[in-house]
């Protein structure tokens, strides 16, 4: 068989045309079709972003969302405390303070004593290495 | 231009051959009515589709085999079966008045049906839409070379089944 014969056989063969009714119906659903607004702003796009996310469990999103409020107000509440304390806590009395004073002046003189110590002369104290063989020499 | 227009300009000049692919492709009406539905409602809702285009017509092609791709995945397995697909499928031909002709045609449309989809596109586009290789590959994303040897393929496969009837028609015709 000729296949460019059987080619141009097949090419004559005309295709089904498109039913007439169907021009009107699905131009119609293309008019009903919602076209693009205006830019959106970036506000807009992060909300609908946010909705995507949060859309299929907004329920557990909003169990989360709870849970989290609540550690922060424990947290908070939490820290409102200390300064509390700190208030309620009584100035020392001047006995006390005194007897501050004397172990701190004990405690200067103990460290003083102890610089003193210090500042003494080491026993051994290393040499250059010219001395160190001038003494092997002799 | 108005969108409205556009669409309709669109719908005007390429929905006959896009019928014609899709029918052809998918072999069922009403879903290739679906699909052309959905591919014009898609282009009125987002215009900016087409910005850009420089040949409609395979771009348009490309969006409506894509679309049957996806319909054909969908389906399932109950049409993924050559037999039952060619015992339910629509003739994608005009009806003829000749007996002959008739035959031909119904003949004709259960060899394509009986293709793999990809050389059933390739062997419409080039027979019936009378693209080149280079258009066809193109309009589905494939190379040229494929384009060219699934044709070569569907081709043989068509007339291997059609040619005792080829024959004997242009037997009586001459």
């Amino acid at each position: 068989m000729d296949m460019e014969n059987f080619e141009q056989r097949l090419r004559r063969q005309p295709l089904r045309q498109i039913p007439g009714d169907w021009r009107r119906e699905i131009l119609a659903s293309a008019e009903r079709a919602p076209r693009p607004g205006p830019r959106a702003s970036f506000l807009s796009t992060f909300n609908a972003q946010i909705s995507a996310i949060l859309w299929p469990h907004p329920k557990a999103w909003a169990g989360l969302a709870a849970v989290w409020i609540l550690i922060f107000a424990v947290d908070f509440s939490m820290r409102d405390t200390t300064p509390v304390m700190t208030e309620k806590t009584a100035p020392p009395s001047p006995e006390i303070i005194v007897e501050l004073k004397q172990q701190q002046r004990l405690l200067a003189e103990l460290i003083g004593a102890d610089q003193a110590r210090d500042a003494e002369p080491p026993g051994f104290l290393p040499l250059p290495r010219s001395e160190r063989v001038e003494i092997l020499m002799t | 231009m108005p969108a409205g227009l556009d669409i309709e300009r669109l719908y005007d000049e390429h929905a006959q051959p896009l019928y014609a692919f899709l029918l052809n492709f998918i072999r069922d009406e009403a879903d290739t009515r679906d699909l052309l539905q959905e591919m014009f409602v898609k282009l009125a809702r987002d215009p900016k589709l087409l910005a850009g285009v420089r040949e409609e017509r395979a771009f348009l092609i490309r969006l409506a085999h894509n679309a049957a791709i996806d319909l054909i995945r969908q389906r399932g397995a109950r049409d993924r079966t050559r037999a039952n697909f060619a015992a339910e499928m629509i003739s994608p031909f005009a009806p003829a008045s000749d007996p002959d002709e008739k035959y031909f045609r119904d003949e004709l449309a259960g060899a394509l049906g009986a293709l793999p989809e990809e050389q059933r596109a390739v062997v419409h586009l080039k027979l019936w839409e009378e693209l080149t290789f280079e258009e066809i590959a193109a309009a589905l994303d494939i190379s040229p070379n494929t384009a060219a040897s699934r044709y070569r393929y569907g081709l043989d496969k068509l007339r291997a089944r059609l040619r005792p009837l080829h024959e004997e028609i242009k037997q009586e015709t001459t």
